[in-house]
């Protein structure tokens, strides 16, 4: 069930809104769990088992870590303190709660593409015989890699005695299962929650400014993402391209993805904002950013900030040995070695957290690249001195060329794609067909408002921050031009909840 | 001279900006460039002209330059 369909916006978020508003106080969690598993299980009922024991065996190892042995079973539970010792029994369950859940991720994300390419190896090195059938395809449960980063970071935070273990499964599975930061993010951290999962407050300024953010989202997905998608696809999908229409398509693709992400979390705060949730920005403006390291700040904040918190700084500690220390001094910092190490190998892994397959790992390796050779620009560079624009343009620019990998079917599609958008590829008969389709003045247009938005509109954050009567008139008039747009097609899924 | 003092020469040298000025209350959105990147080169840096040394813990629960002038203070003592 997704945000932009007919039978979310038409039938469940109003009947999950009513049951949850009738439900007194202190049972609203549970019926927001109650109607997150629903929500969750209307593609593949089984796949809430898997929902299920992420947060149960979380819940408990946390528990287990947390409890000091004599305390009563009401007792609120502790903050670790780290400079106590451990004991094996809580060290037993911080690591089965990272391993279960690493693994429960691992396993339904990565099997095929595992097996894939153990056979392509076998193969290759002529082992043809040896090669492991597919017994048995494993389908992709919907959002798993974004509730076991929130399970992960759960166990982590209290481990670090960074977050108090909660004993209240209810508020823990609600936290884990919400219903609108299910499927595609934001990565919600349980500690910026707990406060509201205990006690939140419900006001019509809330709901209207979620209503407001839901509006925007819906028109970003269905108006823009989904139009400039329609050319990206084109391209995309042509054997070759002139030089032109390949950028034009790569330009369409740029913004699409930039809208439907956008609005994939401006209706996951919207939508969080109705049921009284106050959760952090996940996107800031990222096409506005003038260099690799402040689009991180910008793009899928929540993402950037789990992977800085759990994998940059534990990996660039571990690089820095006595030799790397001797050597950063000596030479000044001239060379920040371990993060420029840690970028590379932290953004690959982003790359493949996105999806299983080659493409996703070469997409994150570049980021993790530009970050690198971006350490070594110095804050006296006269790259700081050009104009604002011009950075932000050659930041742009390598970013929308990262995103071909993100596209493109396989490695060999990107190549190819690379080779249109430089002049190398041939030219067949079906080239100028793709003129016919991309060039229609309703795309252009819309790839048009698109870029003018991106650079010049205010964020929806700062829109609906003091809604007014004009303001609500315009979401409303967007909802109504984007419901007549879902009427006259079919709804394309959110880009992000393919991960 | 004090830790603070020191420390404000470390904060110039890393983050390459001799008319730095930092208090207690500085944290990483008021110093520009200091980001997680940058953060493991003022680390250093703050072990070498110390001559202490920060675990991974030490490292990732700062909040401000008054919290890394404490935690400074505490390994000095520390070490006696």
């Amino acid at each position: 069930m997704l945000f932009s369909s007919y039978i979310f916006l038409f039938v469940f978020l109003p009947a999950a809104l009513l049951l949850y508003y009738l439900t007194p106080a202190r049972g609203r969690n549970l019926a927001l769990t109650g109607l997150s598993y629903f929500f969750y299980g209307w593609a593949n009922p089984y796949f809430t088992l898997l929902l299920f024991a992420s947060t149960a065996i979380s819940y408990f190892c946390a528990v287990i870590m947390a409890r000091r042995p004599g305390d009563p079973a009401t007792k609120e539970l502790p903050l670790l303190d780290d400079e106590a010792p451990v004991s094996l029994r809580q060290k037993a369950a911080f690591w089965l709660s990272i391993v279960a859940n690493l693994s429960l991720l691992g396993f339904f994300k990565y099997f095929n593409f595992g097996l894939e390419n153990l056979n392509a190896l076998l193969v290759t090195l002529g082992l043809d015989h040896l090669q492991v059938e597919g017994l048995f395809r494993i389908a992709l449960p919907l959002g798993i890699s974004f509730y076991v980063f929130k399970t992960v970071s759960y166990t982590i935070d209290v481990w670090q005695g960074s977050v108090r273990a909660t004993r209240n499964f209810a508020d823990f599975a609600c936290y884990v299962s919400l219903f609108p930061q299910l499927i595609a993010g934001p990565i919600v951290r349980y500690r910026e929650v707990a406060a509201q999962l205990a006690s939140r407050i419900h006001t019509s300024e809330k709901f209207a400014r979620g209503t407001s953010f839901m509006c925007l989202g819906l028109a970003k997905k269905v108006l823009l993402a989904d139009t400039c998608g329609k050319v990206a696809d084109t391209c995309f999908n042509a054997a070759t391209l002139s030089t032109l229409d390949a950028w034009y398509g790569l330009f369409a693709y740029t913004m699409q993805i930039y809208f439907d992400f956008s609005a994939y979390s401006d209706m996951a705060i919207g939508v969080c904002l109705m049921f009284g949730f106050v959760i952090s920005k996940n996107f800031d403006s990222p096409y506005h950013a003038d260099s690799f390291a402040d689009f991180w700040r910008r793009w899928h904040i929540s993402l950037s900030t789990w992977l800085r918190d759990y994998l940059f700084t534990p990996l660039n500690y571990m690089l820095l040995t006595d030799r790397v220390r001797e050597r950063m001094v000596r030479e000044k910092f001239r060379y920040n070695y371990p993060a420029i190490a840690s970028s590379v190998v932290v953004f690959t892994i982003c790359g493949i957290w996105h999806g299983a397959g080659w493409t996703f790992a070469a997409w994150g390796a570049m980021h993790g690249i530009l970050l690198a050779l971006e350490q070594l620009r110095t804050k006296k560079s006269a790259y700081w001195k050009w104009p604002k624009a011009l950075r932000v343009c050659c930041t742009f620019v390598p970013i929308s060329l990262a995103w071909v990998f993100f596209r493109a079917a396989d490695l060999g599609s990107a190549f190819g794609y690379f080779g249109s958008l430089f002049g190398l590829a041939p030219k067949t008969a079906g080239t100028d067909l793709v003129a016919g389709v991309i060039y229609q003045p309703y795309y252009l247009l819309t790839v048009a408002a698109a870029a003018v938005l991106v650079w010049s509109a205010p964020q929806t954050w700062d829109f609906t921050r003091a809604l007014t009567w004009r303001k609500a008139t315009w979401c409303y008039v967007l909802l109504l031009i984007s419901i007549a747009t879902l009427v006259t097609k079919a709804h394309s899924p959110f880009i992000y909840a393919a991960f | 001279m004090d830790t603070m003092t020191t420390l404000n020469g470390i904060f110039c040298e890393v983050f390459d900006e001799e008319s730095l000025q930092i208090t207690r209350a500085t944290t990483a959105d008021d110093v520009d460039g200091w980001d997680s990147l940058s953060h493991t080169n003022l680390i250093v840096a703050v072990e070498m002209a110390f001559n202490v040394r920060f675990n991974l813990k030490d490292t990732r629960v700062l909040k401000d330059v008054g919290e890394l002038v404490d935690l400074i203070d505490r390994k000095l003592a520390e070490k006696g």
